[in-house]
């Protein structure tokens, strides 16, 4: 996978893309495991799946899924379909021809954050102070209760985990049949994101006060960061967990987590200033890209090792709040507050 | 999608006051208006509601070293989740349990940037049960914290009172915030335009909704007791002074001080100042120009507990010119 970011062709043209609109805030988006399908949960409880071939006849809306707004999406780690949570307090599975089936029931509850892991085949949901886990069989084991709500949950690197943030720091829990009791890492404050890291030894958090808290999981110590002018709600590991992007700055920012870490370190800032601050950056699945999506709806892609960027889509005023990559990363997904959803094409 | 930020009324009142009747009965009626409520029971209202939202009053304190900066950490993830619909709110309600202290709820809308952007505290309103409020007051701080808190009051079950234990409720009531409009309810029954669209926390219209403003307090001894305190002054503020007085203040006894609010004649300056406060966080802006020939008057307004009013009187002085 190769994006040559310095070829004047990225300056000249916009990638080709295709833009569906919806009358309803997008929350989250996801590729299909095959990476055909580009999934988008929408505020009026709809599930909308577009093709990931920009040249395809786009497909029609069909019901909502969810009552109320959907609140999470993520790609169905057994299949080809989606699992999404709403703020009706159900988990769902959806079929690539938009039928659901329901996994869990937690009225009264959101499922607002999910995770995937895809060797195992499982899914992990909050629901409340609690977390769902879904294993392949389709049985749901309760974790929990956490202190407070659980803002965001996770999958270790090798699936037998699963880290949860809430207030005062983040739990994590052994999955399997084993039980061991959780382990608890401390840090006052809400911790309103979660990343584990993509080799699994480091779990990095935003907080409700404008930075971030890192922990290395097997010394038990941690590290925060600081500086943001606002919450950092987005966090993404790269491929090779090397780099921790992070939103909220109006350039991409990476931690360096190679060798001794990031301490005493600052971040790596690159690529050219958008309009506003990042809302959500993704990290491409196997190479040394970003994409991240700005306040203003600008979308950019950077490249890490040359740390040039380039603009993906101009500002249109509506932030961007949902950006996913296909397997291959060859494609983007992307969508924003006022409904619009756009699949870009990265081939050229 | 953009649109104005959607005005969040806090509902307070001690266990039983009436705030579920109130609930019910905006969620019931024909008004044409979509109000989003978050409530602390579910099941408790008695209409099954998309619009009804459960929350869990999850409080926690920011990282700052301050005691009494507490956030409603749930409120923050709800109005953002709210705002992910669809439908769009011509209003929030939020019903705080019967001996939830309304700090951490109004402070959220001082402290998180997304909820600020998307949403405006319009008031706290307070239900207060006539027959129970006395005894409530002798059972803890919350009772008297939620009428101190309070901009509008709804003086709830006047029909389970005689006259006269009516007239000593409301007296008590007073002697906490005489600042509050107080409604005189049977059954929670009001008009609706009497607590939502209050605009109690718009620094614009502080003066249109206390008609009572420039009334003095009541600054006798209260002791341990929620008290008000207003101080009123003609000579010029002098900014750096009042600025340097008012930062330390709220620092220092920001945990005593529930509510301040003032207008200031700031020397030199063509608008008047106006400010107000719920513990140590406080909201500033220019208001309305002075007319020509306008008597420049300052006025200052605590609403807490363990105030010293010889020792305020003399900090408020010293920042005049």
């Amino acid at each position: 996978m190769k994006f040559d970011l310095g070829n004047p062709a990225w300056r000249a043209t916009l990638p080709p893309s295709r833009s569906v609109a919806a009358d309803a805030p997008v929350s989250a988006c996801a590729f299909s495991r095959d990476g055909k399908i580009a999934a988008f949960a929408l505020g009026d409880g709809c599930v909308r799946l577009i093709a990931a071939d920009v040249t395809a006849a786009p497909s029609a809306a069909t019901d909502p899924v969810h009552k109320g707004a959907v609140l999470s999406l993520i790609a169905d780690p057994l299949n080809d379909g989606f699992v999404s949570g709403g703020d009706d307090g159900r988990l769902l599975r959806i079929g690539l021809d938009g039928k659901a089936t329901e996994i869990a029931n937690h009225k009264g509850k959101w499922i607002d954050k999910l995770a995937a892991h895809r060797g195992n085949g499982t899914v992990a949901a909050s629901a409340g102070k609690m977390a769902l886990v879904v294993d392949k069989s389709g049985e749901v084991r309760e974790f929990g209760p956490h202190q407070s709500t659980v803002t965001a949950v996770d999958f270790s690197k090798d699936g037998s985990r699963i880290a949860c943030s809430h207030y005062d720091g983040i739990t994590i829990w052994s999955i399997g049949h084993v039980v061991l009791p959780p382990r608890r890492f401390a840090w006052r404050g809400s911790h309103v994101a979660l990343k584990w890291s993509t080799d699994g030894k480091f779990i990095a958090t935003g907080t409700q006060e404008n930075d971030i808290h890192v922990w290395r999981i097997a010394q038990a110590n941690d590290m925060r960061m600081a500086g943001y002018p606002a919450k950092v709600k987005s966090l993404s590991w790269s491929a090779d967990a090397r780099w921790l992007y992070t939103s909220s700055q109006p350039v991409f920012t990476a931690w360096p987590f190679a060798g001794k870490g990031p301490e005493g370190k600052p971040p790596l800032q690159f690529g050219e200033e958008g309009a506003g601050l990042f809302t959500v950056v993704a990290a491409h699945p196997t190479a040394e890209y970003v994409a991240g999506g700005y306040d203003s709806g600008e979308l950019q892609l950077g490249d890490i090792k040359t740390r040039r960027s380039v603009v993906l889509k101009m500002s249109d005023g509506a932030p961007v709040s949902a950006l996913a990559w296909s397997p291959d990363g060859t494609r983007l997904a992307a969508g924003n507050e006022n409904g619009d959803m756009l699949v870009i094409d990265l081939r050229r | 999608m953009a649109q104005a930020q959607v005005p969040v009324t806090v509902l307070t009142g001690y266990l039983g006051a009436g705030k579920t009747t109130l609930l019910n009965r905006i969620l019931s009626e024909q008004h044409g208006k979509k109000y989003a409520v978050i409530v602390n029971e579910f099941g408790e209202l008695g209409v099954d509601n998309d619009l009804v939202v459960n929350a869990d009053e999850e409080v926690f304190e920011m990282n700052n070293g301050c005691i009494c900066c507490t956030v409603r950490g749930d409120l923050i993830r709800i109005i953002e989740g709210l705002m992910k619909r669809k439908e769009k709110f011509d209003g929030i309600l939020v019903e705080t349990t019967g001996l939830a202290d309304p700090g951490p709820v109004a402070q959220t809308f001082f402290t998180d940037e997304d909820v600020k952007a998307r949403t405006r505290l319009d008031a706290i309103v307070t239900v207060v049960d006539a027959k129970h409020f006395l005894g409530q007051l002798e059972q803890g701080d919350e009772a008297e914290e939620q009428v101190a808190f309070a901009d509008v009051i709804l003086l709830n079950k006047t029909d389970l009172v005689s006259a006269e234990d009516l007239a000593k409720v409301e007296a008590r009531i007073k002697s906490i915030n005489p600042y509050a409009r107080l409604h005189r309810t049977q059954k929670s029954q009001i008009e609706l335009a009497a607590i939502l669209d209050k605009g109690a926390f718009d620094l614009k219209r502080i003066l249109e909704f206390e008609p009572d403003f420039l009334e003095h307090g009541h600054d006798h001894d209260h002791g341990d007791e929620v008290a008000s305190l207003s101080f009123t002054a003609d000579r010029p503020v002098d900014p750096d002074r009042f600025q340097k007085w008012m930062g330390a203040l709220l620092q220092l006894r920001g945990g005593d001080i529930l509510r301040s609010k003032g207008i200031l004649a700031i020397d030199g300056a063509p608008r008047r100042y106006v400010f107000q406060g719920v513990h140590m966080m406080m909201d500033a802006d220019w208001g309305s120009l002075w007319k020509d020939g306008e008597k420049r008057a300052s006025k200052l307004v605590f609403i807490g507990r363990n105030l010293d009013a010889e020792n305020l009187k003399r900090g408020f002085e010293d920042c005049l010119k």
